[in-house]
């Protein structure tokens, strides 16, 4: 293995972790809260077919931005359900990963090809020029991101508020905050960042949208949010670690002499995923009240 | 502070007005309730469980808006759209359940009641603040510590802080002293009876006749919603008052415990029992340790013999959770000897504990005595699902049988509930727990735990449990009793014994004690301090 | 009117009233499918399509003939497992999202009955066992994670979906695979074919295996002890261990049945669905894609229960085949993605509960019509007993 392959294998291991941080970082708000949001595969196929499109039309900034709103939208769908209206997280969830596989595929076919879309090249986001290679800004706002909200949870009154409403929500209703309120702007401020990591990964990084783009990327998010006992930071480095497997994964299937057959490099993402999270159980803490709907009667 | 109230001739600082509240499910909690609070007045809010004083309380301070009626101020009529704003105008509440959280810190819950949104907490300055507080309000706590790891009387003393913090006018109490042993009750009545010099009104949510007498000048008394009664304490008997809360002609009904004052009864004649070696239960240097990894009982020895009832006494999270827990399969001690009749119970399956005779009230119906959304005959079961009677090959059930079990049991228990199908959770609290007596009852036990067996239930239902108790014990079977309602478990037990943090203080009769010679056992002092 | 005459109506008008309230679980169902297939309405219109002509396709394609119907069934049958798979474990207080993979480890290993000459009976016996074996192997190894470890079973069962994805495609491409066409597994031998039920449809009598298997489970679960403590492990562990149920049991039982299950679907889609009788392994799996996920949409439309289940399966495997006549009718057809997107928004709306508190009309009319029978039956008793 030479030099420039360790900086290839890095370079694709930053860009593999940008939409698993993102969206972690984002599900860690959501479950700091209280609620849990297995739905995030589907906001992150829905965004990244929705912010192709846009992208085609507006240019890149435009697709990335209209991802957002994607997530922001289903987030909130999901955060009314499962707060004013005392929904069961898990099924919503469900709700929305089934019903985004069937749009996005239905999607796809309404665009000519059935299960590909080529993102014109117009539309892609820029790329910097660095030693590594061709990076994406985005991975730069991957990096910074978690810290940014690290120190919200950690420092401000914001933070409080959210943890309180996810450990005792009785304690924090006393104490004047609504609930329901604060619950609905936590999940969706977690639904616009997974929709700028499902932008990311068509407009500023694959350049294609597929019927299975995702591949399971939000739940290894969900992995992420586990292993870093709701802790932005430790989300991150989970995210690299996972980003790197999968980096790993499309190096082996470039090399000439195939040692693995292409179907069990696939499968190691999620096979490390599953070591890591089955490894690091133990010692996380999740809020008293997380996935309970909140009555106050 | 607060100008409205400043004495006046016609004045008053909050009424509430016919309040009638509709839950969504059709219950009527409160029917045209009307109060009037002054200050400089200790307020009593007694009624039975159910009765609808939680529901006043809430709708005064602001949780709950009413279906009819409205609270004024000397003001003009308001309408708080949530408890901050109750909080603004000087409406603060203490929960029975603590609305604590509880990976905060003392200072970190006050902050949370207190800055504004989006600016940065200051907690330095919150600490500063709650200091002088403590000072002026004689109530100390560590403020840097989780509460969760906060004693309960400590975590109380954090809720009232936090809205003695915010400079209110009236200050509702709901069944404060449930947690507290007999000297920190009466450290809060002299905080409270200060407040109240100072100008305070407060309002205490009771359904303790004693304390009634002790600490209010007024008395309003609800029954099923309905405002009952509104007497001045001194002119008013406490057979008045149970009268009122409970609505019917008394005399046997209603369990002679809730009428005494602070006698203790004299222990009952009745043919000695047989102490000789060990009895039926015999526990010797039990050591468990409880959920956070600390020791929870910590060498207790005791014996309970046929024919008796050993009762527990002490302020809850002393310990008897856990020793419960060890004796009936539900944790597993350290260390130390139980055995039941001479067979060894600890750290086995609750399912062989049941087949040595052992029967189990829990002190959490909900959580551990019943499996809610299933039946009347599947909570039955609950525990003796595999017995042959129930079971046939292949484990297979057999209902009919079981049916004709639970109607027996409904019969004999007079257990309210449309049938053997009917959900538990549709049953009233005291029903429900009949229900667990009579399944617990069913085993033909040799002995009998009941922890916190008459625990939110009315008057009624405590008084049957009771009853069924002491006849079990008259027919010869041993009871424990575990229960943090002192007056039931002197008023009942041949012997107690007084637990705190893990041990027992001391062992002995009733008659061998006087209630402030407990209250000191139960806060922990010696037997030395108490001569 | 007579005595006997009001106690009798009024004791009817009791039971309607009864009937009603008690239907509302299914009702909420019902609801849902209806507002869930309105969504899908409200996207083709979008999308310039005509969704009349497009349910008008639908419809035809599930029930419009016995061809249809028996195609329905024969779609409805894969599903039927699956849905208890999920809803086994639910009722042990578990997420089992993995149908999907544990499905897909039944059918590869169903596929090994090619390399046996049996009678037929004892062929597809053996066929069975091998996908059950398969499923629930695949099934317990989360549970045994959970157990020990306390892994999140919604994370590790979609792990070993994905992974159970690729091994199944590995072994279809280059261990059981078919020397004379590559593109496929070998086909099962006709001696484990599941007979055809209905002749001309693809319809056999490996709907006989999931209907066994909804009531065996029915029977397990309401029954007998041990279905006893699963459910009660499910809705309250703590309650449970005090009646001496250990949940950890009752989890790894759930998960080793519902792995079951979803073999079980694997093989009745290998050996029972004509013409193949084998596994295509382009593109994914194509036979058996997906029918883990609509498995839990089934489940909960079903209420989670298996008679509801079976209902609720039909329902969606005429989703599934209409939408193939879909595809093809009218001047422009709707592809058959569409019937994805409204099993999820069937999914999303029943995750609301009490959705008729959402539709204050239907609900002012269903009260005042509660009310009016309240009243009647009560006058009725009243004149009865005069």
């Amino acid at each position: 293995m030479s030099f420039n392959d360790v900086l290839s294998l890095l370079r694709i291991s930053l860009h593999a972790m940008v939409p698993l941080a993102l969206t972690a970082v984002g599900e860690i708000v959501g479950e700091t809260a209280g609620l849990f949001n297995i739905g995030l595969e589907g906001i992150l196929l829905l965004s990244a077919f929705g912010g192709a499109l846009a992208a085609g039309y507006g240019g890149p900034v435009v697709g990335l931005l209209v991802g957002m709103g994607i997530g922001g939208a289903v987030a909130l769908v999901f955060a009314v359900i499962n707060t004013y209206w005392k929904g069961t997280q898990m099924v919503t969830g469900i709700g929305i990963n089934l019903f985004a596989m069937g749009f996005v595929a239905f999607g796809l076919i309404q665009l000519g090809a059935p299960g590909f879309h080529d993102v014109p090249n117009a539309a892609e986001l820029f790329k910097w020029r660095t030693p590594m290679g061709l990076m994406s800004p985005m991975i730069l706002v991957a990096l910074v991101l978690p810290f940014l909200i690290h120190w919200l949870l950690k420092r401000t009154r914001v933070g409080l508020m959210l943890k309180a409403a996810g450990e005792m929500p009785e304690a924090a209703d006393v104490a004047g905050i609504n609930i329901n309120r604060i619950r609905l702007l936590a999940a969706v401020f977690g639904g616009v960042l997974a929709g700028l990591g499902g932008a990311y990964m068509s407009v500023a990084w694959l350049g294609v949208v597929t019927k299975q783009l995702s591949a399971g990327r939000g739940f290894i998010a969900l992995a992420c949010v586990v292993f870093s006992g709701l802790n932005p930071l430790l989300a991150l480095l989970g995210a690299f670690i996972f980003g790197f497997f999968q980096a790993l994964a499309e190096w082996v299937k470039t090399l000439p002499s195939k040692p693995i057959p292409g179907e069990f490099v696939s499968m190691l993402p999620y096979l490390i995923t599953l070591l890591v999270v089955s490894g690091a159980i133990g010692r996380v803490r999740f809020p008293k009240a997380l996935g309970e709907p909140y009555k106050r009667e | 502070m607060n100008d409205q109230s400043a004495p006046s001739e016609t004045g008053f600082f909050l009424k509430a007005d016919r309040i009638t509240k509709v839950y969504s499910d059709g219950t009527v909690a409160l029917k045209e309730a009307s109060l009037e609070i002054r200050p400089h007045e200790i307020v009593g809010l007694l009624g039975e469980n159910g009765a609808g004083k939680t529901t006043l309380t809430k709708i005064l301070s602001g949780l709950l808006p009413p279906t009819r009626g409205r609270v004024v101020s000397s003001k003009g009529p308001i309408r708080f759209a949530s408890p901050r704003e109750a909080l603004d105008f000087g409406i603060g509440m203490v929960h029975q359940h603590f609305a604590l959280v509880g990976t905060f810190t003392a200072a970190e819950n006050v902050a949370l009641s207190h800055e504004r949104p989006f600016t940065r907490i200051q907690i330095a300055k919150t600490q500063q603040a709650l200091q002088s507080l403590m000072e002026e309000s004689g109530l100390h706590i560590p403020l840097d510590v989780p509460v969760e790891k906060l004693a309960v009387g400590e975590q109380q003393r954090v809720e009232i802080l936090k809205v003695l913090s915010r400079d209110v006018d009236l200050l509702i109490l709901d069944e404060p002293t449930s947690v507290l042993t007999p000297l920190e009750v009466d450290e809060l009545f002299t905080l409270l009876r200060r407040l109240k010099d100072e100008g305070k009104s407060i309002i205490l949510i009771t359904h303790k006749l004693k304390e009634v007498g002790t600490i209010t000048d007024r008395v309003v008394v609800l029954r099923h919603g309905e405002m009952v009664g509104d007497v001045r304490t001194a002119e008013a008997s406490t057979e008045q008052l149970a009268r009122l809360m409970v609505g019917q002609a008394l005399d046997e009904e209603v369990d002679a415990v809730e009428l005494r004052t602070d006698e203790i009864p004299q222990a009952r004649v009745r043919e000695p029992i047989d102490r000789a070696g060990q009895g039926i239960l015999h526990v010797e240097d039990l050591v468990a340790k409880g959920n956070t990894g600390e020791i929870a009982v910590d060498g207790v020895s005791f014996d309970v013999y046929g024919g008796e009832i050993f009762g527990i006494a002490g302020v809850e999270g002393n310990g008897q959770t856990e020793l419960v827990e060890s004796l009936t399969g539900l944790r597993v001690p350290m260390s130390g000897t139980a055995t039941i009749n001479g067979t060894n119970i600890l750290g086995i399956d609750p399912r062989e504990i049941y087949r040595l005779g052992v029967a189990h009230i829990p002190e959490d119906r909900w959580e551990l005595g019943l499996v809610l959304p299933f039946t009347l005959a599947e909570n039955a079961i609950l525990g003796v699902h595999r017995w042959q009677e129930f079971r046939g090959p292949l484990t297979l059930l057999k209902w009919g049988r079981i049916n004709r079990h639970v109607r027996q049991l409904m019969d004999r228990f007079d257990i309210q509930a449309t049938g053997p199908s009917a959900p538990a959770k549709s049953l009233s609290g005291g029903n429900q727990q009949k229900l667990i007596v009579g399944r617990e009852l069913a085993k033909d036990p040799a002995i009998i735990v009941a922890s916190q067996p008459t625990r939110g239930l009315d008057i009624g239902a405590a008084h049957y449990i009771r009853q069924t108790l002491v006849e079990m014990r008259d027919a010869g079977r041993a009871i424990l009793l575990v229960s943090a309602d002192l007056d039931e478990v002197l008023a009942h037990a041949d012997r107690v014994g007084i637990m705190y943090e893990g041990r027992f203080m001391d062992v002995c009769t009733p008659d061998e004690l006087d209630r402030e010679r407990v209250g000191m056992l139960m806060g922990g002092a010696t037997e030395k301090e108490v001569e | 009117m007579s005595r006997s005459e009001g106690t009798m109506q009024s004791r009817l008008l009791r039971g309607a009233h009864r009937t009603l309230t008690g239907l509302h679980p299914a009702l909420e169902s019902l609801l849902a499918a209806v507002v869930g297939l309105l969504v899908g309405a409200i996207l083709m219109s979008i999308y310039g399509f005509d969704p009349w002509k497009a349910y008008m396709g639908l419809v035809k394609g599930a029930f419009g003939g016995s061809y249809e119907i028996a195609s329905s069934l024969s779609r409805a049958t894969p599903l039927i497992l699956t849905a208890l798979t999920f809803s086994i474990c639910l009722r042990a207080g578990m997420f089992n999202i993995g149908a999907e993979g544990q499905m897909y480890m039944g059918g590869i290993a169903s596929v090994l009955v090619a390399y046996f000459v049996l009678p037929p009976g004892l062929h597809q016996i053996v066929g069975l066992i091998f996908a059950a074996f398969a499923g629930a192997v695949w099934g317990i190894v989360p549970a045994l994670l959970k157990v020990t470890r306390g892994v999140s079973e919604v994370i590790s069962t979609i792990m070993f979906n994905w992974i159970a994805r690729w091994l199944a495609l590995y072994l279809a491409i280059y261990v059981v695979v078919d020397p004379r066409r590559p593109e496929k597994t070998l086909s099962i031998p006709v001696s484990a074919r599941f007979p055809v039920l209905v002749p001309r449809t693809d319809l056999s009598y490996a709907i006989f295996v999931s209907i066994a298997f909804a009531l065996v489970i029915y029977f397990l679960l309401w029954h007998t002890a041990i279905g006893y403590e699963v459910r009660a492990a499910g809705l309250n562990p703590t309650a449970a261990r005090y009646g001496g149920i250990r949940s950890k049991r009752t989890m790894l039982l759930s998960f080793i049945l519902g792995g079951l299950g979803a073999g079980l679907a694997g093989a009745t889609i290998v050996m029972g669905l004509p013409p193949t009788y084998a596994i295509y392994g382009g593109g994914g799996l194509p036979q058996l894609l997906n029918m883990g996920f609509d498995g839990m949409a089934v489940a909960m439309v079903g209420r989670n229960h298996p008679i509801g289940i079976l209902i609720a399966a039909v329902f969606f495997g005429g989703l599934n085949a209409g939408g193939r006549v879909m595809q093809f009718y009218g001047a422009k057809p709707v592809p058959l993605e569409m019937v994805r997107v409204v099993m999820g928004a069937i999914v999303l709306v029943m995750s609301i509960p009490e959705l008729i508190r959402l539709f204050p009309a239907i609900k002012k009319q269903g009260e005042k019509l509660i009310g009016w029978m309240r009243r009647m039956s009560r006058r009725g008793e009243k004149e009865g007993a005069a």
